[in-house]
């Protein structure tokens, strides 16, 4: 459990640009183009000047004018769906981690400094364990914990902006629900995550423990030949009758899920279960996600795709176990 | 004592290449052993089959296991420089240290710390801003620090200048070096080495062509500086090696009384270079 520990903040080290840095510094980006762009607005509203908004004249001060139920809707969908200002966090992550994992087993033996981890006693097995959970779990959790900071920091600039305009949504957003529970919604969904990512994990691990080089080529590569020959082959057997197979369906799904399982959400693409939006009301209720992403577990296929990957991870752990570094 | 490291048929194929071919050797505890062979030969080899890093046929013990099967239990008590300049490059001094500690039961911090004291490196430095002789410094005050039942060596000196390898091989004997402690080395610098060694082993297109303790060479080995009118007669005694020095022959003679030598002309021990060189010969032919 020590070594593990130490493994992990191995991966840290290496890695606190991409794991931390990239989403620390997006979000401060964020954060400061929301707070420049409120801040200007608050001086605008010091000149009080008439603005057009949609081609209608609108005057600054209207949040004034604003219904108190109106009000109510505000900060209900601003509770409910703060942390959705944080999806380019997410998006971001799921490229790290592809190349996280995708150089997690290469560079070590392209620099040779594998040879000076094996020197120690730490197993091939706790060594590529530790890099699964960097992928699927600390990732995530860093890229959580950024997000949350961000939005919170990004709804107290909202509020601020509106409290200035004379509008106090603070009282009503602290008193809503919703406000307290997204982030648990949010934690609750690593586990789907951690499913969905499994099969890309695994793969991406396997190239990497075993490519000589060009790693990204044979990643991406190896699943966009199979599915061209696939196509090849549904089509002989089934184009000229005009009926089809379904091969080229299944092999498309594999290459999908095993291609863009770290792209948080991807669940989606694979359910009939759409998210509901209702932009009217409340926005997208995180509670909503939550209790759909669960839902897609069951499917058969993601367990599958699951047990496939850990399938991988154990072909990487063989790998970096045998493989003669020259 | 049983034997630390043990080889019986030990055999390794690169495709049709034959890296080793039916090695048997035996390590006692407490030596200093030095693995020396022209490039290609299968020390490197040899020393991946004993830590684990390669498949190989045959039988090899290490400490009692099988690196095959048992490397995660080897590891515990072995410890090895695999090549100069393998650390990562995003390594920073004090991470090393903290990194080793926590994952080796057998590593004295205290110790490290003492050795990267006489070194200029300093904890924030990382690996990339480091010399090729400070990443050295660094590597030796990880490994020096744990206290392992075995040690290997593989060329650890390479591409280090004169004052750092003095240093490295003065610090391995004063500082780490015990009688429960065995060392393999192997190196090209053969000069370097060799008045630390207590045992040579030799080894050429994948076979050992020489064991022996340093103090059986002395015996078995003998240099004489014949005399212009003794060289006929030394002839028939079948010197293995025949070179010329300033006009003079010097032969080396395996397994001649140095009695008999003596009359022959002045006699000494033959460096390890010599006798690497002579015993080569016709290797890269």
């Amino acid at each position: 459990m020590k070594t593990l520990n130490w493994m992990l903040r191995r991966e840290f080290w290496e890695h606190k640009g991409s794991l931390f840095w990239a989403p620390v510094v997006v979000a401060a980006i964020l954060l400061f183009i929301t707070a420049a762009s409120a801040g200007y607005g608050m001086l605008a509203h010091n000149v009080n000047v008439e603005t057009m908004v949609n081609g209608r004249q609108v005057h600054i001060t209207s949040f004034r004018e604003m219904p108190a139920v109106m009000q109510q809707g505000v900060a209900q969908v601003a509770a409910n769906s703060y942390l959705a200002a944080a999806a380019p966090l997410f998006f971001m992550m799921a490229f790290t981690v592809f190349f996280y994992c995708l150089s997690a087993l290469y560079d070590e033996r392209r620099d040779r400094s594998v040879l000076f981890w094996k020197s120690l006693p730490m197993s091939d097995q706790m060594t590529v364990l530790s890099k699964v959970l960097t992928a699927a779990v600390v990732a995530p959790v860093i890229t959580m914990v950024t997000a949350l900071v961000m939005s919170l920091a990004l709804l107290l600039i909202m509020g601020a902006y509106l409290a200035f305009n004379g509008v106090n949504l603070f009282g009503l957003l602290l008193a809503t629900p919703a406000l307290y529970l997204a982030p648990l919604f949010l934690i609750g969904i690593l586990p789907v995550y951690v499913l969905w990512a499994l099969p890309t994990i695994g793969w991406l691990l396997m190239v990497s423990s075993w490519a000589k080089s060009k790693v990204f080529l044979w990643a991406i590569g190896v699943p966009l030949i199979a599915l061209v020959i696939v196509k090849w082959v549904d089509f002989l057997i089934t184009g000229n009758q005009g009926m089809n197979a379904g091969l080229t369906y299944f092999a498309k799904e594999v290459v999908n899920r095993g291609l863009g399982g770290l792209v948080p959400g991807i669940w989606f693409a694979f359910s009939d279960h759409t998210v509901t939006m209702r932009p009217g009301e409340h926005g997208v209720e995180l509670g909503t996600v939550f209790m759909q992403s669960w839902h897609t577990l069951a499917a058969p296929g993601v367990w599958i795709g699951a047990a496939v990957g850990v399938a991988m991870i154990f072909v990487a752990i063989r790998m970096r176990r045998w493989r003669d570094e020259g | 004592m049983s034997a630390v490291m043990s080889a019986r048929g030990l055999t390794k194929r690169y495709g049709k290449s034959l890296a080793l071919d039916g090695v048997d050797f035996d390590i006692p505890a407490g030596r200093i052993v030095g693995l020396i062979g022209p490039n290609g030969s299968g020390k490197t080899t040899t020393l991946k089959a004993a830590l684990g890093l390669i498949p190989f046929e045959g039988s090899l013990t290490v400490l009692g296991h099988d690196p095959r099967t048992e490397r995660d239990a080897l590891m515990q008590d072995v410890c090895f420089i695999a090549d100069v300049a393998i650390l990562p490059r995003w390594l920073k001094v004090g991470d090393a240290i903290d990194f080793v500690a926590g994952v080796h039961p057998r590593f004295d911090r205290k110790k490290a710390e003492r050795y990267l004291a006489i070194t200029k490196l300093k904890p924030e430095m990382k690996v990339a801003s480091m010399s090729k002789g400070m990443i050295v410094q660094l590597h030796l005050a990880l490994v020096m620090a744990i206290d392992a039942k075995l040690l290997v060596l593989d060329e650890p000196t390479l591409g280090l200048d004169i004052m750092y390898r003095k240093q490295f091989y003065q610090n391995l004997l004063e500082d780490y070096f015990d009688e429960n402690k065995t060392i393999v080395i192997t190196t090209h610098q053969v000069e370097e080495v060799e008045h630390i060694l207590t045992d040579l082993m030799f080894i050429r297109e994948g076979r050992i062509v020489l064991a022996a303790t340093m103090d059986e060479v002395g015996e078995r080995y003998t240099e004489v500086m014949v005399a212009a009118d003794k060289i006929a007669a030394a002839n028939g005694l079948n010197p293995i090696d025949q070179r010329t020095v300033f006009g003079k022959s010097v032969m080396l003679f395996d397994g001649v009384a140095r009695s008999q030598l003596a009359t022959l002309g002045e006699t000494r021990n033959p460096s390890v270079a010599d006798l690497f060189v002579a015993t080569m010969k016709g290797s890269y032919a």
